[in-house]
């Protein structure tokens, strides 16, 4: 029974060290984490706005209704929000097909002096929720609910 | 402009990886192993 | 707790078990597979490529939790000096990292019609990049401590546990920072996905778990045949006589 002890021992100084280096790497990754977010929501940009020169990225929700296509053809206008700002967007060039009203959205570029958001890039963001497409008449909310339903 | 884009290419190329690689790691791995406990029986029998 | 601490009891045991993990797998995650491809339905708004789901997730967990067991058998060797924990551990690394590289591939080749980019900078993508590297470099590691012998294993096994430290921060990284990739769908009693998609999407996952196991008992048996050989001729060459 004389093995006890030491291996006592050691499980308590792993458990320690492991603790430890979970909580420095807890820390480290909360530290980080506005230069690990991959972009600003509309609501961190209107209260910093970025210099006009800088690359940044700009994500959050299309807004309904506000999505506009220009007179060339291939400029669009529409609205990000987070549902506390709304930030007005432009860009020229080929969407995602997953680029559409009601959707996420994080768009590539710089700000403009006149406060528009001019992006070089458009990237879609999808939500976590997987919907059939049979169900696809129905809206976002009622499909939403009959998942949950049915689950 | 919206991207049009044929998603079939990426799925067949996603499955082939998942499949292909998965039977390719169990057969390699399998066959290492066996050649691995042959030596093995090959050195106790000497 | 040492009672597989002898190989030949290990042996025992992991000989019919190897075949019994591994033919119900690959008949589950191949059945599974074929009902991602063929039956599933499109999603509403991805579409068909939405079916890439049945091999990223379970190549993301199988990542995840091949360094989850590499820290748990990590653990064991440096606590109870466990003569199969650092075998175990070495075994694990393998197939961890396989399935660590196909989600990262997977992920690529499902986020340029989703996302329209083959790879973003993003919190999660990077954090299960750096997941490939911590495999790779344990793998250079774990190698070169066999080949020394005696206590270098004990290196192996601080960078398994240290290691293990990106495992929550793979799985946080989509809730503590913004990111281009969607948070989990799935978790405990709660499922944003249609049941349509979640059945085959647990099926694949148990059939590549399945897999996975059987694969590590496949590297276990290698390397306890491998020791096994060069002992037998260490004691050859010692003409009988045993060195400690």
């Amino acid at each position: 029974m004389s093995a006890i002890k030491p291996r006592h021992q050691r499980l308590v100084l792993a458990g320690f060290a492991l603790a430890a280096l979970v909580a420095a790497g807890l820390l480290a990754a909360w530290a980080l984490r506005s230069q690990a977010s991959f972009f600003y929501l509309p609501a961190d940009m209107a209260a910093h706005p970025s210099a006009p020169d800088r690359e940044v990225r700009l994500g959050g929700m299309v807004e309904r209704g506000s999505l506009h296509q220009l007179a060339d053809g291939v400029t669009v206008r529409f609205i990000v929000t987070d549902g506390r700002a709304r930030i007005p967007v432009r860009f020229s060039g080929i969407r995602p097909a997953l680029f559409v009203e009601g959707s996420g959205v994080v768009a590539e570029g710089r700000r403009a002096g006149d406060g528009t958001f001019m992006a070089d890039n458009l990237l879609a963001k999808h939500d976590e929720h997987y919907v059939p497409r049979e169900m696809k008449d129905m809206t976002a909310d009622q499909a939403r609910k009959t998942v949950a339903a049915t689950k | 402009m919206t991207e049009v884009l044929d998603p079939w290419p990426f799925v067949w190329a996603a499955y082939a990886l998942g499949a292909g690689g998965t039977l390719a790691l169990v057969g390699w791995c399998w066959q290492a192993m066996l050649r691995a406990e042959r030596r093995r029986d090959r050195l106790r029998e000497k | 707790m040492h009672r597989f601490a002898n190989p030949a009891r290990f042996l025992r045991l992991a000989r019919p078990l190897t075949p019994w993990l591994l033919v119900p797998g690959l008949v589950i995650a191949g059945a599974a597979l074929a009902w991602g491809l063929f039956v599933a339905p499109a999603d509403r708004l991805q579409g068909d490529s939405v079916r890439i789901v049945y091999i990223h997730v379970p190549a993301a967990w199988l990542g995840m939790a091949g360094w989850m067991a590499i820290a748990a058998a990590s653990l064991a060797e440096i606590v109870w000096r466990h003569p199969l924990a650092s075998v175990a551990a070495r075994a694990a690394a393998v197939p961890g990292a396989f399935y660590t590289a196909l989600c990262l591939l997977s992920g690529s080749l499902w986020g340029r019609p989703a996302w329209g980019s083959w790879w973003v900078w993003d919190g999660r993508l990077t954090s299960m990049l750096v997941l490939l590297f911590l495999y790779l470099g344990y793998l250079a590691l774990a190698d070169a401590a066999a080949r020394e012998g005696g206590g270098a294993s004990r290196v192996a096994a601080i960078f398994g546990l240290v290691g293990a430290v990106n495992i929550p921060i793979i799985h946080y990284s989509v809730l503590w920072w913004n990111s281009l990739h969607q948070p989990p769908s799935i978790g405990l009693g709660h499922s944003a996905m249609a049941p349509q998609f979640l059945v085959p999407l647990l099926a694949a996952t148990l059939g590549f778990t399945l897999i996975f196991a059987a694969l590590v008992l496949m590297r276990m048996r290698l390397l306890l045949a491998d020791a096994q050989s060069e002992a037998r001729l260490r004691r050859k060459a010692f003409g009988g006589s045993v060195p400690a």
